[in-house]
């Protein structure tokens, strides 16, 4: 069975539980993680989760130079390969959506994994806002996901 | 799949697989300075050396570097004996006697036992040791700005003919791919300047924050084909502008999800 | 003549015989490096000055020919004149006239520029009957000294090409590397793997395009062999390996040429093409339906080019630095494509192998290591140069029969074998054979094949650093234990020479040497310390003589020794004039006396005086 991430923007009260829950998930070295998750008001009152689209045809896979950010196709999250990284932040430069972030505190670049899917954000958010729903057999988890969204920058032009 | 032994344990791997990646996945600890993922091995640093043989050697044994050797059937694999042992020894005591300031240096060798060199040490020595990390990272790029030049104990790492590298596009690669960071730069004032060279740095629009340099934003531009725009703003204002665009269609639409 | 078919060429051979037999008299030059820096070239053109003012009978303009190395370069510049094989040696312009007049029109011999044996003062006329000529046997350098490189002519008429001829009319791949591995020919180059084991392999290798590397890469002071047949019979290479591209089906081939040698480039590339305008290269090779066609590829100066993945990688076009061989290069070579990569001396030969058969061959030599080998004899040897002996020739033989045994009759210390990362070999093992086994297992080794003799005023130690700081300088820089290890060991070395060494010192050198050797990734951080290891070896008393009296025995290692006048001495003054910081004191005809604090050892005194009234202490 596999799940997908789901935003539903009109039931987030901006409560930060996810921010939280995903800085204690992505702990170590006895140092929280940064999260990957940013709850941001559009409006008064009105709250948008931005975390990590885990796009098909993602701009941050295309930026890579070293071929170090790949689909797990088992959870649908585009992880990072912290072998090959070598932290020249070209995803961080290149994601539309400004999700692939640099942690200072632990010297990496970070980006929303799906906590190997098991979302911790998803698990904590009181409200359901943030979801983990199961998906179709033979749909991918990620499939239309930038057509959703068709009003945020545009999609990327097909690789030459 | 191929069969073979490594410290008396059966493992299996995949054909074509280094030996260094089968004895790392057992969880075998085996130093090595110039292996990364990124880039293709070379066996610069000699310190993951393995002693090899097979049933049918008639005892003869072999040392090879294990990042460069591919697994073979029935390959028998000792990683810690006495003789290795002596080997990385001796290669860490070269490596501190050329960088005798270098912490990850006197980390790993403190490991093996080895905190003062037996050798004379070079007064002038810098954290370079050689590993060509930087060189190999820069040509996946397909840049090649700065390769290995000179020979024997003067070899050095540097741009063409040690002038600015007029391929080089800051993109800090081999800097932070330096296992002894040796490579630095500096950025001040919107300037980014590595290798002699300086690089003027992206502005966000809207915040005024530094990001890549310009010639890195055109690489990705023309040959990954990223629109120019994304590099615009700083991630920061971009997850703002998400939460305000994608508020925008929820209000439209009254509910949507992602 | 263009060869459109392998028959014309029998044709072909029979015109050039005649033409060659035409002249009665040949007057050959030889313009080999050694003679040609002695002033070989002044002596072509007095002679040519001379030829074109006199008209001599029966011996025209074209009867000089300009030939390679003869072989004897300590007697250079040499001129012979055939076919009675009168040898002249240490000829100067202002000679020429004496020997036109008197040899090429009367008849007679100059008698001063014979060959004497200074052992029993015999004068030699025939060149073949001096003993060091006579006791070589010479396949590789068959046609070197004899014919004019730039005439394909000359090679025709000695047998050239026949040998290609007969493996494209009448046998198959397989029997040209079956031969070959009956033959029992070990590479050339120094590691002495056997050639038909490295055929049969690549023209196995199902991969392709498949390539042929000549390596003229030849790096090691001292060493001379593959140059002199490269400038001097470039077509014996050119047949040896367009022989190999059938072999192992082959359609490219590349000679790899180190950029000190200009000339074997030139004469290379002049018998490149003139091979090619005679239908020897390129497309249909005398209409057998093989192509295969021959670049020259130049080096850059670096000695680690020899080796063979680096020498690829420079003919590729990439940074001449070696990688880990665990693929063999003969499998995955130049361009990751099968190669087959021999040494120049190893191409020469195969054509003299096709021609007379493996048996032939395989019966001279040793049993595992058959056939001959060229060496070039240097050093504190009287007769220095060019030779080619069987293999098992002991090294007595070489350095007392054909080199004609030390200079100045002083004692014999050592012989240095292989180059730079070779060994030296002490007097009690002057009886081994040469062969490649037999090198190895005594600390030295074969290479391509440079032997330098020694006599007792060689300090071992000061050989040692000497050829660690050669090394040092030439490692690529690329591996840790070459790079570091070999630095480190030649500043122990010089430790040593200096006097300031421990006994401990000498137990690191060794510990070094056996991480050097196990862990470099070529073969010339593999073989880096045998200079060291040769030495300690068989000279580990002067080490300590070093080291703990403070002295050294070669006198040799300026901080160790003394300059003392002895009673000798008769007061020339020729010492003290010369000495450049005014050590020496004392007046005329007066015995002389050195002021040890302000002699900075420069050996001139010693040097100038005639007297030997000088002792190095």
């Amino acid at each position: 069975m596999k799940y997908r991430f789901q935003v539903i923007p009109t039931l987030c009260t901006g409560c930060r539980t996810c921010e939280l829950a995903c800085a204690f998930a992505h702990a170590k070295d006895g140092k929280l993680g940064k999260s990957r998750i940013y709850p941001l008001a559009h409006a008064e009152n009105k709250f948008v989760p931005v975390v990590c689209l885990q796009c098909d045809d993602a701009a941050c896979v295309r930026s890579c130079l070293f071929d170090a950010l790949k689909r797990n196709e088992e959870t649908g999250a585009i992880d990072i390969d912290y072998g090959k990284c070598v932290k020249c932040q070209a995803c961080v430069a290149a994601c539309p959506f400004g999700c692939a972030l640099v942690d200072n505190e632990h010297d990496e670049i970070v980006k929303c994994d799906l906590c190997q899917g098991n979302p911790a954000c998803a698990a904590f958010c009181p409200e359901a806002a943030l979801r983990y729903v199961p998906v179709e057999e033979g749909t991918a988890p990620w499939a239309g996901r930038r057509q959703t969204i068709g009003k945020l920058p545009p999609v990327l032009p097909p690789k030459k | 799949m191929v069969n073979l032994i490594i410290n008396d344990k059966a493992v299996k791997a995949e054909k074509g697989e280094m030996l260094l990646a089968v004895i790392r996945r057992m969880g075998i600890d085996i130093p090595a300075l110039c292996q990364h993922e990124a880039v293709e091995p070379t066996g610069n640093c000699r310190l993951c050396m393995v002693e090899i043989t097979k049933k049918d050697w008639d005892g003869w044994k072999r040392c090879v570097t294990s990042c460069l050797y591919p697994v073979e059937e029935g390959l028998i694999v000792e990683t810690h004996n006495p003789k290795l042992h002596d080997i990385r020894r001796t290669l860490f005591d070269l490596q501190l006697a050329n960088c005798p300031n270098s912490e990850v240096i006197q980390k790993i060798a403190a490991e093996y036992g080895v905190y003062k060199t037996s050798f004379e040490v070079q007064p002038d020595g810098d954290n370079c040791i050689m590993c060509y990390a930087c060189t190999r990272i820069c040509e996946i790029l397909g840049k090649s700005a700065i390769s290995a030049t000179q020979r024997g104990h003067n070899k050095v790492i540097a741009p063409p003919f040690g002038e600015e590298p007029p391929d080089c596009i800051g993109c800090l690669a081999c800097a932070h791919i330096c296992p002894t960071f040796h490579i630095t730069w500096h950025d001040e004032g919107g300037v980014r300047v590595i290798w002699n060279k300086k690089f003027e740095l992206l502005t966000c629009r809207q915040c005024g924050k530094k990001t890549i340099t310009r010639d890195f934003a055109e690489y990705l531009v023309e040959k990954r084909n990223i629109p120019r725009d994304y590099f615009d703003t700083c991630d920061d204002c971009k997850r703002q502008e998400t939460a305000r665009k994608f508020g925008s269609v929820v209000i439209a639409a009254g509910e949507a999800s992602l | 003549m263009f060869l459109d078919s392998i028959d014309k060429l029998s044709a072909w051979q029979k015109d050039c015989r005649k033409k060659s037999e035409a002249h009665k008299v040949k007057v050959q030059i030889c313009l080999g490096p050694g003679c040609l820096a002695a002033g070989a070239d002044l002596i072509l053109k007095e002679f040519e000055k001379v030829f074109k003012k006199h008209k001599i009978k029966d011996v025209p303009l074209e009867s000089i020919k300009k030939t390679g190395c003869h072989g004897f370069c300590s007697r250079g510049p040499l001129v012979v004149i055939e076919p009675k094989g009168i040898f002249y040696g240490k000829v100067k312009a202002a000679d020429v006239a004496e020997i036109v007049e008197k040899t090429l029109i009367n008849g007679e011999i100059v008698e001063r520029l014979l060959y004497t044996d200074p052992d029993n003062n015999k004068t030699y006329t025939d060149w073949k009957e001096i003993p060091f000529y006579a006791r070589q046997t010479r396949i590789s350098l068959r046609n070197v000294g004899q014919i004019d490189p730039d005439n394909i002519e000359d090679y025709i008429a000695r047998g050239g090409y026949a040998a290609l001829a007969k493996v494209l009319k009448s046998m198959t791949s397989s029997q040209v590397i079956d031969e070959v591995t009956k033959s029992g020919l070990r590479g050339r180059g120094g590691a002495g793997f056997s050639t038909g084991k490295k055929w049969a392999t690549a023209a196995k290798a199902e991969d392709t395009p498949h390539y042929v590397i000549c390596n003229g890469d030849e790096g090691d002071p001292g060493a001379f062999m593959d140059r002199c047949i490269m400038e001097g019979d470039p077509h014996s290479v050119l047949e040896g390996m367009i022989i190999c591209a059938f072999a192992v089906g082959s359609q490219q081939g590349f000679i790899y040429v180190r950029e000190e040698y200009p000339l074997a480039v030139v004469n290379l590339q002049k018998a490149i093409e003139i091979a090619r305008e005679h239908g020897l290269l390129g497309e249909n090779i005398m209409g057998s339906g093989l192509s295969f066609d021959i670049k020259i590829s130049r080096g850059g100066g670096a000695f680690v080019c020899g080796e063979s993945s680096a020498l690829m990688r420079s003919v590729a076009g990439e940074i001449g630095e070696p990688r880990a061989k665990y693929i063999r290069s003969v499998l995955k070579g130049l361009y990751d494509k099968p190669t087959v990569l021999n040494n120049v001396e190893t191409f020469a030969t195969i054509p003299v192998i096709m021609d007379k058969g493996a048996a032939w061959f395989s019966a001279i030599g040793t049993k595992r290591s058959t056939g001959t080998k060229a060496f070039s004899l240097a050093g504190k040897v009287r007769n220095t140069g060019l030779i080619e002996v069987p293999m098992g020739t002991s090294l007595r033989e070489i350095i007392y029969d054909i080199g004609g045994g030390i200079l100045d009759n002083r004692k014999f210390k050592a012989v240095q074998t292989g180059g730079p990362s070779g060994g030296c070999l002490p007097e009690n093992k002057l009886d081994l054979p040469v062969d490649f086994d037999t090198l190895t297992e005594n600390g030295s080794m074969m290479g391509s094949g440079g032997m330098i003799v020694m006599d007792d005023r060689t300090c071992m130690v000061d050989v040692a650093r000497y050829f660690l700081n050669f090394l040092v300088e030439e490692s690529c820089g690329k591996c840790v234990p070459c790079r570091e290890g070999l630095f480190q060991l030649h500043k122990l070395c010089e430790k040593v020479c200096a006097g300031k060494a421990f006994e401990e010192d000498l137990k690191l050198m060794e510990d070094l040497s056996r991480v050097i050797v196990t862990a470099s990734l070529c073969g010339l951080g593999q073989s880096g310390p045998n200079p060291f290891l040769s030495t300690i070896m068989y000279f580990r008393e002067e080490y300590l003589a070093h080291i703990k009296d403070k002295k050294c025995p070669g006198g040799v290692c300026r901080d160790l020794i003394s300059y003392v006048i002895n009673d000798d001495c008769n007061g020339c003054m020729a010492c003290l004039r010369v000495c450049p910081v005014n050590a020496i004191s004392g007046s005329k005809k007066q015995k002389h006396v050195i002021d040890q604090v302000l002699c900075d050892r420069c050996g001139s005194c010693y040097a100038v005086c005639n007297f030997e009234a000088i002792d190095i202490v």
